[in-house]
């Protein structure tokens, strides 16, 4: 396999391990990759991210297709056509739970936090099956404009120079999720909204 | 009866006679079809220990209840004899469309017995059947056959045959089945061309009948989302077919170069499949397949099928070939000639080793390309250095004293997977019933690709169990029959499914896996009877490899003895107790 530097497999493990522990990800699901110049590592087609090996780690192109896509997860597509489609170079997927769920009633989702409402606006909606060509379109169109994109039913790709930033956008669109779901329930026992007059 | 039609045809090329006969259902459900059912016809009808190219030796065609279905992948068949390379049981499965025509015919399975006087071949036309004439054939390359044929009887005919190695009696012959697709390994096309037999023809048109058509195609839309999804079947594969493994294995260290001497190759790269796409001018497609991995490239001189990753090895790696148009020719010349191009690779290697070592006087250099050719033609055409390299390495080598350098199993030489950095592969290779061969459990899959889960390719812990896991389901596999890549994402639960559905039979995932453990211990027994010992179960020696652990404790998970034979008990839990030997 060409050579994965040791700092790539170091920084992506760091993010991958987040994900787990805040239970975005189930045992094999997420994946996460990094974009420099024609080349991406990425995570490998169904590898642990609470676990990840430096074998996990995955060299594919970003311009054309390799033979290691083989090996490459299974989202390798979508990432592909993002980094071609973006000035991205970091990205990252996962399945956060409140935000999958509300997938199933928005088309999109629009933060009721400040600082989510500040930094994400909105978030939308797309679908696709995983690794699928439409997929890859849906979700690489909206990135344009966008943080963050959620499939419905699968999970949420985000996207940024740096792969801090599209940890702390998946963060910020789970959080989001969350206070959206904890809100409709107070509202449904009866409490009443109170919109803010501006954040 | 649903998937099957429950009809066998069985032809004798010596009298001519032609007969159908009725197949019971408790041996359809027990043995499904294809390599199953062989293997149960041979246990029935031949005695194990008689020579491959004798007059008792019968071919056995065979497809199964899903064949020719609307499940994906079913247009296989499965082709079936004693092998002239390992002396004992043989399949060998086959893409293309000659597996579906054979089921449309109304047929399950063709059992070809003796020896016709001259050249013939077996036209299959629905239920008309004629044995006719081939001398108009004998001594024609496959491809030539191939669209003779088609010329004279229709372009609606599939055909399967054998060129000029099959007629004299390469050891390691292969059978043409059109569309870039070859019943491989174990010299089944000699056993065709000991038998005078040059080609089947079969044209069908009847329908399956399957139980649950509209449940078949619901289930047909979640396989296109998990094709979609598996990176080897929709992406790796479709867009460069097989060869996509070439750099892969080689940046694992575990692609055989120069005779296995070494497990890589520092001019991969001017192999690998980037640079094979450059002269890949068309994808095939067997019958109702999705994945299309087949390929047609053209050179600046020649244009043909293939070559595949194994023959990327075979033919380049191995020998030290290093110019993708030059394997990509060999290749179409083996196509041609109808020789099995990892045999084929794997014998000139071992010859290219003895004479670097000056055990054989012929001066073979490594990468010679033109050499190569030559002695292709001369093993082909049984002529000078060749007639004894058409035995294959095991009895050349041996005959030079150079056993040492015949990187084989049971006779028949070892694909492209280096055993040292694998190592469940090992002991796949050790133990595999037809010899050096990967695809009776493609541990690869586990142990390099990680599908569907990435194991220690150097740890021994829990390999066995896994290797017989996978020859088990391998073995279902090509008794339903589907394609082995579908192992990349379905397994034998969605396998149960589909036999479930296509027949209307209770099939579960614990009866599909009990079907290959009972079709494994009949192939066993079938070569223990033959007289392939467990002492055969082992590796050459070149690999410095302790397999004995390992195998010790496959034995045990198998119900065998300490030498390998399976015990009273289990083959009377697998419905064989009558089989012992």
């Amino acid at each position: 396999m060409p050579k994965i530097p040791e700092e790539v497999y170091r920084e992506i493990r760091k993010y991958a391990l987040k994900l787990a522990r805040r239970g975005y990800v189930t045992a094999h699901g997420g994946n996460i990759s990094i974009r420099s110049g024609n080349i991406m590592w990425i995570t490998r087609h169904a590898s642990s991210l609470e676990n990840l090996r430096f074998e996990d780690i995955i060299q594919v192109y970003v311009d054309k297709p390799s033979s290691f896509d083989a090996l490459a997860s299974t989202e390798t597509i979508v990432h592909r056509k993002i980094y071609l489609k973006t000035p991205n170079l970091a990205i990252v997927h996962a399945h956060p739970p409140s935000t999958v769920a509300l997938t199933f009633f928005y088309d999109e989702i629009i933060p009721l936090d400040s600082e989510a409402y500040y930094v994400l606006k909105k978030v939308p909606v797309v679908e696709g099956s995983p690794g699928s060509e439409n997929l890859a379109l849906n979700v690489a169109e909206k990135l344009k404009t966008c943080y963050a994109v959620a499939v419905r039913a699968h999970g949420v790709f985000t996207a940024a120079k740096y792969l801090d930033i599209a940890y702390q956008y998946m963060c910020m669109v789970e959080h989001s999720s969350k206070i959206i779901l904890l809100t409709e329930g107070l509202k449904n026992l009866g409490l009443k909204f109170i919109k803010p007059r501006k954040f | 009866m649903y998937g099957w039609f429950g009809k066998g045809l069985k032809i004798n090329l010596s009298n001519k006679t032609i007969k159908e006969f009725k197949i019971e259902k408790d041996i359809l459900l027990n043995f499904v079809g294809g390599r199953g059912l062989a293997a149960k016809i041979f246990w029935e009808s031949v005695n194990p220990k008689i020579d491959a190219f004798s007059n008792e030796n019968i071919l056995v065609f065979a497809v199964g209840p899903l064949t020719a279905t609307s499940i994906p992948t079913t247009g296989r068949f499965t082709l079936a004899s004693k092998s002239p390379l390992t002396g004992g049981f043989f399949y060998s499965s086959c893409g293309g469309l000659f597996g579906a025509s054979l089921k449309k015919a109304g047929y399950d399975v063709l059992i070809v017995e003796n020896r016709a006087e001259n050249p013939v071949y077996i036209q299959i036309d629905n239920g008309d059947v004629k044995v006719k004439d081939a001398s108009s054939f004998w001594g024609k390359t496959t491809k030539e056959t191939f669209e003779q044929l088609r010329g004279d009887l229709g372009k609606d005919f599939s055909i399967t045959c054998i060129g000029p190695a099959g007629e004299n009696l390469v050891r390691y012959a292969c059978v043409f089945g059109g569309l870039g697709n070859f019943a491989g390994r174990g010299g089944l096309g000699a056993v065709m061309g000991s038998k005078n037999l040059k080609a089947v023809a079969v044209r069908g048109d009847k329908k399956v009948k399957v139980a649950n058509e509209n449940e078949i195609l619901n289930l047909m839309e979640v396989f296109k989302v998990r094709v979609t999804w598996n990176p080897i079947l929709s992406k790796a594969l479709a867009f460069f077919g097989t060869s996509m493994l070439l750099s892969i294995i080689n940046e694992h260290e575990i692609l055989p170069t120069k005779n296995f001497q070494h497990g890589k190759f520092d001019k991969a790269e001017k192999i690998s499949a980037e640079v094979l796409s450059k002269i890949v001018v068309g994808r095939r497609s067997s019958y109702a397949c999705p994945i299309a991995c087949k390929r047609v490239t053209k050179t600046r001189r020649m244009h043909g099928e293939g070559p595949e990753f194994e023959t990327l090895g075979s033919l380049g790696s191995m020998l030290m070939v290093d110019d993708v148009e030059v394997v990509a020719e060999l290749n179409y010349l083996c196509n041609e000639l109808g020789l099995d191009t990892i045999s084929t690779g794997g014998v000139i290697a071992c010859a290219m080793e003895l004479s670097e070592k000056g055990i054989i006087g012929e001066k073979i250099r490594w990468g010679d390309a033109e050499k190569i050719r030559e002695l292709i033609f001369n093993i082909a055409y049984r002529r000078n250095l060749g007639s004894e390299l058409a035995e294959g390495s095991k009895i050349f080598a041996k005959k030079y004293g150079g056993e040492a350098y015949a990187m084989q199993v049971k006779g028949v030489e070892l694909p492209m997977y280096d055993p040292r950095g694998v190592l469940g592969q090992a002991l796949a290779y050790a133990t595999s019933n037809r010899g050096g061969c990967h695809l009776n459990a493609y541990i690869i899959s586990v142990e390099v690709l990680g599908f569907p889960y990435l194991m220690d390719r150097f740890s021994i812990v829990g390999k066995p169990s896994i290797v017989v896991y996978l020859q088990n389901l391998s073995a279902t596999i090509d008794s339903m029959i589907i394609c082995k890549f579908l192992g990349f994402e379905f397994d034998e639960k969605d396998f149960a499914e589909y036999l479930r559905l296509v027949t209307g039979e209770k099939f579960t995932q614990e009866h599909v896996i009990m079907v290959g453990e009972r079709i494994w211990n009949l192939e066993r027994l079938l070569n223990l009877k033959a007289g392939i010992s467990g002492e055969e179960d082992k590796l050459p020696d070149r690999f410095n490899l302790d397999i004995k652990p390992m195998l010790k404790e496959y034995y045990r998970v198998r119900g065998w003895d300490d030498n390998g034979i399976p015990l009273k008990s289990k083959l009377k839990s697998l419905g064989l107790a009558d089989c012992y030997a």
